[in-house]
């Protein structure tokens, strides 16, 4: 049986101290300025004039198992991997578009200001490969992030999702479920931050008459290259980096925000 | 938030995954595109252990080393006491060992001090002119005309060993600018530093401390998992910290009242009658007159105080003996704070000893056994030295060992008792970590020779006249060391190098020995670092091959509860809840409550508080390239009320002035903080060249705070300074 990737996250024990979001950048040499991973703030809610319970939440690429970023990709640089769910972007294909950037509605995406090309979380094939889990998973101090084959039941991650079975949430955008494999447990927040997932016109018209293989042809043969490269040029002016995407940085910004 | 669950537009409730994983390989196959990613090989790394040194944790870790580069550090799962985590800066400690800004060979000062011209020199000319200059200083105004002064480093001792063999008194660390004032709190009232076995308490009140920040290891980790247990954390500090905003409870103290909520506490126990009356009829001296002490000392008194209702109070104090002996109020570490923090800490101590939780699991228990052994040495003495270190008696309890640097440095300036005027620095960074910068500068301007050992050029190395650099605790052989985890017991640690040491750099232990031949008193390092491991061992024979085996060796840990019926380390033997040796001084035997003192300055209304970001270890990790995309500036925090009436908006540059000095930095409106106190982090402002990312960024804190010391022990007290606010531009 095909293995599916998840995390499984209890973000009420999350402490906000950012050892994931600084693991993943030393694990993958993420450039400075962009990041895989992130920790969300929930603005605290205020009871009897003062400050309540504050609550942090950790995320990443959640590896939808519907994910609008593969409709996005013109050339099949990004596909889901049959062998265990999570969705890949294969550098050599990926000509640096940036469609698949607001096709997330998570903000998961973004793209690598030094290779040009989109990046994001790929629960670190490499440390799996010696055995040990991602490295967010793997450096937490809380151990809020669990990591497993949800398939099978032996897993961490598919015993703490059986034994919270019927408190298991996901984050998902407004009437747009990509079925994240993304979990929380019990509750999380903040909620709401999802967006509707934005595809260029033309780029869903495509989508749905190329079939997949075809698709990846065009990819292999260039002829993506060609198509997408004014397009490539023009989300290259902008100041993009890490532009959907929470990082800490912006995580300060918001503090602003909290007496609303 | 609490009924985010509903909102299931968002948040959709993920029934099916529990059940269904049946199904989800059938799912994977019709997904879009799925198709199979190629293989991934693992990475060909060696892994080698270590111990971090981005704090003084010290976690245990692994190194991942490709073809001689450190390609990330992960946890070391053995080591139990962090609970297997490596935080951001433990991440980023592979930063640190690759920092282009680095010191890469022995530097002479050239131009004016702290001009930042220098000239690269080898290693025999540096430690020939060290070695002159401590000669020189020697001779002019005798042995104890050298201070010294280390940081947390498993290396330190060594410069304590060199210190006391080239014969000076004058050695501080950086605990005088931390953690002393609660140390002699705790000394004086149970006669040791206990520690707190968090993982098994029921009821924690944090003061004075924001664990989910500044960690500690196990105790961060811990304070959530007994949260999730039933156990009740209830912090006080007026800032909303991450610790605030994960406890069962928050109260925004007023700055500086921390001992009137204690002594109300104490006040419910006894006249309710809470405590164990056997252990306190048999353990602690002093029922009687604490008793009287706060008889007057009612919730509702301190509620004027502190700001925090009577009724919350009285519950609390409730709660806590009801969860009693498994509850404590936490010791903290910083302690530096106001000029009576010893007996602020003194009541938190007396708590503690009305809670009968000394040694008890879930209290506050005594050290474990390390079964470490020291390795002799007598110091030579010599007779023409002054009688004692150039602060001895400026305060009634200060530690010897440690002294005060805050003292020190004023009678450096003064040249009184003694002058004092050689500095040997390594790996502390007062510069950037004492309160009242420009008296640390008019402190070396004092100086006839000042070196610093260090792996950055941190802003003291910046002042001096050599600088000689050190490996990373990456790139070194270290002695063992002993690390304490509540009732856990003790675990120890070494380290080698995962990589040879960087560029020209030397470890302070190989500069020390040479120093010592050249001038005359080889014997104090008579010994290399495997040979020091091995006398360290001694009593351990079977360490050696599990540290290599594990990272980390468990010493054997008795139970608790076996100090039950042995006297304590005071003058009574007992637990002093009034002190008799404070009585003696003519100190106040019981912690005596007044009033913070109100800004002297109408203009200045804002009490200045210091604290800290789990990114962020003060000055010595601001400038890491990863911790800076964390931390990339510091901000003044200021409550959104107040600056409405300053006019200030978010992001606003905002002028902050005291009687210290002064400094501009963004403001960070929130109402995360309290109307009468401003915060910002430390680390900032710095003035070193070689510092790109925090010179010339944010504001010093050590800029703007008065030079102020715990009344009892020297300790600095950096609450203790008020602070103007102003846009910048308005008038």
């Amino acid at each position: 049986m095909n293995a599916k990737l998840a995390m499984v996250i209890d973000s009420a024990k999350c402490i906000d101290c950012k050892a994931c979001v600084a693991a993943c950048k030393q694990a993958n040499g993420v450039s400075r300025g962009v990041w895989r991973n992130w920790i969300k703030e929930a603005v605290p809610p205020v009871e009897n004039g003062k400050l309540g319970r504050g609550h942090f939440q950790p995320g990443a690429c959640m590896h939808c198992d519907e994910p609008s970023c593969v409709i996005a990709c013109p050339t099949g640089a990004t596909f889901k991997d049959k062998a265990d769910g999570s969705v890949v972007i294969d550098p050599k294909l990926c000509i640096g578009c940036g469609n698949c950037i607001p096709s997330c509605p998570y903000g998961a995406r973004f793209r690598d200001p030094v290779r040009r090309i989109a990046d994001k979380c790929t629960y670190c094939p490499e440390r799996r490969a010696a055995g040990l889990p991602p490295a967010c998973v793997d450096t937490c101090p809380t151990k809020a992030r669990v990591f497993g084959d949800i398939s099978d039941p032996n897993s961490d991650a598919a015993k703490l999702l059986a034994a919270n079975q019927g408190k298991v949430v996901r984050v998902i955008a407004k009437q747009n479920d990509t079925k994240p494999n993304m979990y929380y447990i019990a509750s999380t927040a903040p909620d709401g931050w999802a967006v509707k997932p934005v595809n260029p016109l033309s780029f869903d018209a495509l989508s749905q008459v190329v079939a997949p293989l075809v698709k990846y042809a065009v990819g292999l043969s260039g002829l993506g290259v060609l198509a997408m490269l004014g397009r490539q040029l023009l989300v290259g002016q902008k100041p993009d980096v890490g532009t959907p995407h929470e990082g800490p940085e912006k995580d300060k910004k918001e503090d602003g925000h909290d007496a609303r | 938030m609490s009924s985010n669950i509903s909102r299931r537009d968002f948040l959709r409730l993920a029934g099916m995954a529990a059940t269904a994983t049946a199904a989800t390989a059938a799912q994977a196959a019709l997904a879009p595109e799925a198709r199979a990613a190629g293989a991934v090989t693992a990475p060909q790394w060696e892994s080698k252990f270590g111990a971090c040194d981005m704090c003084f944790n010290r976690c245990g870790l692994i190194a991942r080393v490709e073809r001689g580069v450190i390609k990330k550090l992960d946890p070391n799962p053995k080591f139990t006491k962090s609970r297997g985590m490596l935080c951001a800066r433990g991440n980023a400690g592979v930063d640190q060992v690759y920092d282009p800004e680095r010191i890469k060979t022995p530097m002479l000062r050239v131009g004016n001090r702290g001009e930042g011209k220098w000239k690269a020199i080898g290693w025999d000319e540096a430690l020939d002119l060290a070695a002159s200059k401590m000669k020189d200083i020697a001779a002019k105004y005798t042995r104890c005309g050298m201070l010294f002064s280390a940081g947390a480093d498993t290396q330190s001792q060594f410069v304590h060993r060199f210190a006391e063999a080239f014969g000076s008194y004058n050695i501080t660390s950086h605990e005088s600018l931390c953690l002393l004032s609660g140390n002699r709190a705790f000394v004086d009232t149970f006669g040791d530093v206990p520690l707190p076995d968090v993982r098994s308490s029921k009821y924690v009140i944090l003061a004075g401390a924001n664990r989910m920040e500044a960690l500690v290891t196990p105790d961060s980790m811990d304070l959530m998992t007994i949260m999730r247990e039933g156990a009740k954390v209830v912090v006080l500090d007026p800032r909303y910290t991450k610790s605030a905003a994960l406890a069962s409870e928050w109260h925004a103290i007023k700055p500086g009242t921390d001992m009137a909520f204690m002594l109300a506490l104490a006040h419910v126990i006894i006249t309710e009658k809470l405590y164990d009356p056997k252990f306190v009829a048999e353990r602690t001296s002093g029922l009687d007159q604490l008793a009287a002490h706060v008889a007057e000392m009612t919730p509702a008194w301190a509620e004027a105080e502190t700001g925090i209702p009577a009724a919350d109070i009285l519950r609390m104090a409730r709660e806590l003996a009801a969860a009693a002996p498994a509850a404590m109020v936490y010791p903290g570490r910083r302690s530096s704070d106001y000029e009576n923090s010893t007996q602020i800490r003194r009541s938190f101590a007396i708590v503690n000893a009305l809670l009968g939780n000394w040694d008890r699991p879930g209290g506050l228990v005594p050290a474990r056994p390390a079964g470490l052994k020291k390795v002799p040495f007598e110091p030579p003495f010599y007779d023409d030295n002054p009688p004692g270190r150039v602060d001895a008696k400026s305060v009634p309890l200060l530690f010897d060992d440690e002294g005060s640097f805050v003292i020190t440095r004023e009678n450096i300036i003064k040249g009184a008792p003694y002058p004092l005027k050689g500095w040997f620095v390594y790996k502390t960074n007062p510069m950037a970590t004492a309160p009242d910068r420009r008296k640390t500068r008019e402190m070396i301007d004092k100086l006839e020779f000042m070196v610093v050992v260090d792996i950055a050029m941190s802003d003291t190395a910046w002042m001096a006249d050599l600088v000689l650099p050190a490996p990373s605790a990456l790139e070194r052989q270290d002695p063992v060391q002993a690390l304490q985890a509540g009732a856990e017991g003790a675990c120890l640690v070494w380290r080698d190098p995962v990589i040879p040491a960087l560029h020209q750099s030397r470890p302070v232990f190989e500069i020390l020995k040479t120093l010592s031949v050249k001038l005359g008193f080889p014997e104090a390092f008579d010994f290399d670092i495997p040979k020091y491991r091995e006398m360290q061992l001694a009593a351990l024979p079977e360490a050696a091959e599990i540290l290599k085996r594990d990272g980390v060796y468990y010493p054997p840990n008795p139970p608790l509860g076996g100090t039950d019926g042995q006297p304590f380390k005071t003058p009574s033997t007992k637990i002093e809840l009034y002190s008799n040796r404070y009585a003696d001084l003519g100190l106040d035997p019981l912690p005596v409550y007044a009033s913070p003192k109100a800004s002297p300055d109408a203009g200045r209304k804002f009490r200045l508080v210091a604290g800290r970001s789990a990114c962020v270890t003060q000055a010595s990790s601001t400038n890491n390239a990863l911790l800076s995309e964390f931390e990339p500036e510091n901000t003044l925090w200021l409550n959104e009320e107040s600056a409405k009436e300053l006019g200030v908006k978010q992001g606003d540059v905002v002028q902050v002035e005291s009687p210290a000095g002064k400094g501009e930095l963004k403001a960070l409106v929130t109402p995360k903080i309290r109307k009468d106190t401003v915060y910002m982090l430390s680390g900032f402002g710095t003035i070193s060249g070689k510092l790109s990312h925090t010179t010339g960024v944010g504001a010093s804190i050590v800029e703007l705070m008065e030079s102020r010391f715990d009344a009892i022990c020297g300790n600095s007290a950096i609450h203790e300074t008020f602070v103007s606010v102003k846009k910048k531009g308005a008038a």
